[in-house]
């Protein structure tokens, strides 16, 4: 394994670091299935730790560029927590602290150097309940950009328009992007997170459960949604749906008892898991 | 069977619960009910016609023809009251007579003097006057009937001398004739007491109806109207018509308040039905008219609390509470986020936490002594204000005072504000301030808001704070913040402890009170419409 560079990660070009990660993936494209050539987000020997407990342990995955990967497994089994790794939103609780490796487009997250606002903007999150801010419309689409240091108020239509059109919420609120967004359905407000989490630009959007809060039509449109994310967005989703994670993901990754069991595409997992615990839990016979 | 139960006991509940949040609301009424009344009783009472000239004279409100005619009937039904009065007193103010008798003899002197007269006959009507002095003197001092009778014949017996006609010497005879019919009802062993007695009637009569005719304008303003409302008219005319004194009835019993009344007092005498005609002339002498003084919350109190309204009090009070707010709230709200969101739990914020508790429960006139120690005796001095009370050490005591309050509301508040909001804010990458700015706060706002009422409710009513530290009964109106300020609370209170005119003007320190309930009321009302819209935009209606 080469030495990563920690390069800051808004200022290099992509192309630059898709050649570098290209350059470096010969000497280990076949080192492992769950290694790709060049991952996005790169867990190596990951271990996080709630004080003296482990949440997760010696994760090793490759996250593909503009795919989705689906992580399975029963609760507590530690997918939130690698979830919630990846943009640090764990630091949130007292006496944590991690080892190993876990990388974000070729920089280590767990850097001390690392800048949380830049890494949180690379890496979006959407949480299990619809949680918009209590304003309008209009000021949650808008308060990612905000941060960043927006102000033009043309800038920001534009931003919130294209981001509410990217989350195929523009048609059903255009009109009324004064109004609070707590009046608006659960699948919409979920949608609106989306809508949130896009208008930052990140390359990089965790899921946790977006659809456990939601009826199955409004899942159905936010499985539609993630269809069509994929396609710009590299997508990480959380899921105790397995039907969701074969219908919507490329890879999945079955997650127990805070260890990494089997991580491969998705229709293997489900067709012919080569673990046999993985079998068991999509059968369901344990979980 | 079951759900039968169920829906008995249902309903029972249901009943109690309405039953007794009626009861409630009746206890409130019971408690507030004659308080409002009294107090209402500042604005809405019947006032008299002192009342108007007041008015007139003080503040320059009302017409002043309209006044002026107004006042001849009144003055027309009292005119027979100061007559009476001035009759009786020629019976027993001996020694005023005795001064009257001799300036006329005086003058008389010096007419002659003037006259062309000759020399013996100026000689002889000197003596004779001179005489005539004497004896009036005697018959004025004297207690035997007989002897006053025999003074007295004597003196008339010159009445028709010619050469007195035309001069100052007739005021004698008239002294003397006035003299006798002044006597004829008076017990004259018991004229001192007599005195003692017209004394205190004319000054109750002074309060009742102002200054008799024709009387300088007295030196204080209190003593220049009569009684101005007509309930404190009642009162006066009680004191008028009731004699009370403290007796000592038996040996080693405490002393007992005897009532007696005036008339019997003045048994026999000219005055006896006086007070009779007073009590129904009442009426016709201060002329009671409804009257809605709503002036009385924009009034400025001339002098002490005895005329006007609270104007300067109901403006003090407002700007405390305000600075106070101003002051409370922000360092409230800042204190309340470091303890939720920054600071950890250890010994010296479980210290600090220990501390707010406690000093939410401090007597407020501790913090009274706090403030007057610190804000005013050493904060003030730094920068260079004289060390005095003032509006602006107050507020600052007040916001000491309330921010335990404060403190614990915003920190229910901020740490009832849903960790997915933080959450959500700091995945898009903003800094925690920036999350508490823009995310918490204004979700924490309905309850910081629910701690500003608490605050208001308690700053806008306390006295002993304000007590040492800026509030003045009396005063001028404030100019700055470095000046002391009248207040609704202190008010009251000094009019209840210092104030020995407050038994007069009660209707004032009910309408204190209740001012004060009301402006709280108020600035509640405003504080809770604010919280209203702020959580009806919160939740998205």
């Amino acid at each position: 394994m080469p030495t990563q560079q920690l390069p800051r990660l808004n200022k290099q070009s992509r192309a630059e670091q898709i050649m570098k990660e290209n350059k470096n993936s010969h000497t280990n494209q076949s080192k492992s299935p769950i290694q790709c050539a060049c991952p996005i987000v790169r867990a190596e020997d990951f271990t996080f730790y709630y004080g003296a407990k482990a949440g997760v342990e010696n994760i090793t995955m490759d996250v593909t560029p503009c795919s989705v990967t689906a992580i399975i497994g029963p609760s507590g089994c530690g997918k939130s927590t690698f979830l919630r790794s990846i943009n640090r939103m764990n630091d949130l609780i007292p006496n944590v602290r991690a080892t190993g490796k876990l990388a974000v487009d070729g920089q280590d997250v767990y850097d001390k150097r690392v800048n949380l606002v830049n890494l949180r903007q690379q890496v979006g999150m959407v949480f299990q309940k619809p949680n918009p801010f209590p304003k309008s419309i209009f000021d949650n689409a808008a308060y990612g950009p905000r941060l960043q240091g927006i102000r033009k108020r043309g800038a920001l239509d534009e931003i919130v328009e294209q981001s509410l059109t990217a989350a195929v919420l523009w048609d059903e609120v255009k009109d009324d992007l004064k109004k609070s967004a707590l009046a608006l359905s659960g699948g919409q407000q979920q949608r609106l997170c989306i809508a949130r989490a896009l208008a930052t630009r990140p390359r990089v959007l965790l899921m946790d459960e977006p659809c456990s809060a939601l009826d199955p039509l409004a899942t159905g449109k936010i499985e539609d949604l993630i269809a069509q994310l994929k396609s710009k967005y590299t997508i990480v989703i959380v899921t105790h749906n397995m039907q969701q994670a074969a219908r919507v993901s490329e890879m999945t990754a079955f997650f127990c008892l805070g260890e990494l069991i089997e991580y491969d595409v998705t229709s293997k997992i489900f067709e012919n898991p080569s673990n046999k615990k993985t079998e068991d839990y999509i059968t369901g016979r344990f979980g | 069977m079951r759900t039968i139960i169920r829906g008995i006991l249902n309903n029972v509940f249901t009943a109690v619960a309405g039953t007794s949040v009626v009861c409630l609301c009746m206890v409130l009424v019971a408690v507030l009910g004659p308080m409002i009344w009294r107090g209402g009783s500042a604005v809405f009472f019947k006032g008299t016609v002192e009342f108007r000239k007041m008015q007139l004279a003080l503040f320059g409100r009302g017409n002043e023809a309209k006044i002026e005619a107004e006042q001849k009937r009144p003055e027309d039904a009292r005119r027979f009251v100061y007559d009476a009065i001035e009759k009786f007193k020629g019976g027993i103010d001996t020694e005023a007579l005795s001064d009257k008798a001799r300036q006329i003899y005086r003058q008389f002197g010096s007419e002659l003097r003037q006259t062309d007269m000759p020399g013996e006959e100026v000689a002889e009507l000197r003596s004779i006057t001179r005489d005539i002095r004497k004896r009036l003197e005697i018959a004025f001092a004297s207690q035997n009937r007989d002897e006053i009778n025999k003074a007295l014949t004597y003196v008339n017996s010159f009445r028709d001398d010619s050469r007195f006609k035309n001069s100052s010497a007739e005021g004698l005879f008239q002294l003397a004739e006035e003299y006798a019919t002044a006597i004829q009802g008076i017990n004259l062993a018991e004229r001192n007491e007599y005195r003692k007695e017209l004394a205190e009637v004319e000054q109750i009569l002074t309060r009742l109806l102002g200054p008799a005719p024709a009387t300088p304008t007295p030196a204080l303003m209190m003593d220049r109207f009569g009684a101005t409302r007509w309930d404190q008219a009642q009162k006066l005319l009680n004191r008028l018509v009731w004699h009370e004194q403290w007796a000592q009835q038996e040996p080693n019993e405490p002393m007992v308040k005897m009532r007696t009344p005036r008339s019997q007092r003045f048994a026999g005498t000219e005055l006896e039905g006086l007070f009779d005609i007073i009590e129904q002339q009442l009426p016709e002498m201060l002329a009671p008219k409804l009257t809605f003084y709503w002036r009385y919350f924009i009034d400025d109190s001339t002098p002490g609390h005895y005329f006007g309204g609270v104007g300067p009090e109901i403006l003090g009070t407002l700007l405390l509470t305000v600075l106070a707010m101003l002051f409370v709230v922000p360092f409230g709200v800042i204190s309340a986020a470091y303890l939720v969101e920054c600071a950890s739990d250890n010994l010296a914020v479980r210290t600090i936490r220990m501390c707010i508790n406690t000093l939410a429960g401090v007597p407020s006139i501790v913090f009274g002594m706090f403030g007057l120690a610190f804000f005013v005796l050493f904060f003030l001095p730094i920068f260079g204000v004289p060390s005095k009370g003032c509006i602006l050490a107050a507020s600052l005591t007040l916001a000491v005072l309330t921010l335990p309050v404060m403190i614990r509301a915003s920190e229910e508040a901020i740490r009832a504000v849903p960790q997915t909001y933080k959450e959500a804010s700091l995945a898009l990458g903003a800094s925690g301030f920036r999350t508490f700015v823009t995310v918490t706060l204004p979700a924490a706002l309905p309850g910081i808001l629910t701690g500003v009422i608490l605050s208001l409710s308690r700053v806008a009513g306390e006295t002993a704070p304000v007590l040492f530290t800026g509030a003045v009964a009396l005063g001028p109106m404030p100019k700055s913040i470095f000046d002391p300020t009248r207040t609704l609370s202190y008010g009251s209170y000094d009019m209840a402890v210092g104030d020995r005119l407050a038994a007069m003007v009660p209707h004032n320190q009910f309408g204190m009170v209740v001012t004060l309930v009301g402006l709280i009321l108020c600035l509640n009302t405003l504080a809770i419409i604010l919280r209203f819209r702020v959580s009806k935009k919160l939740a998205g209606q």
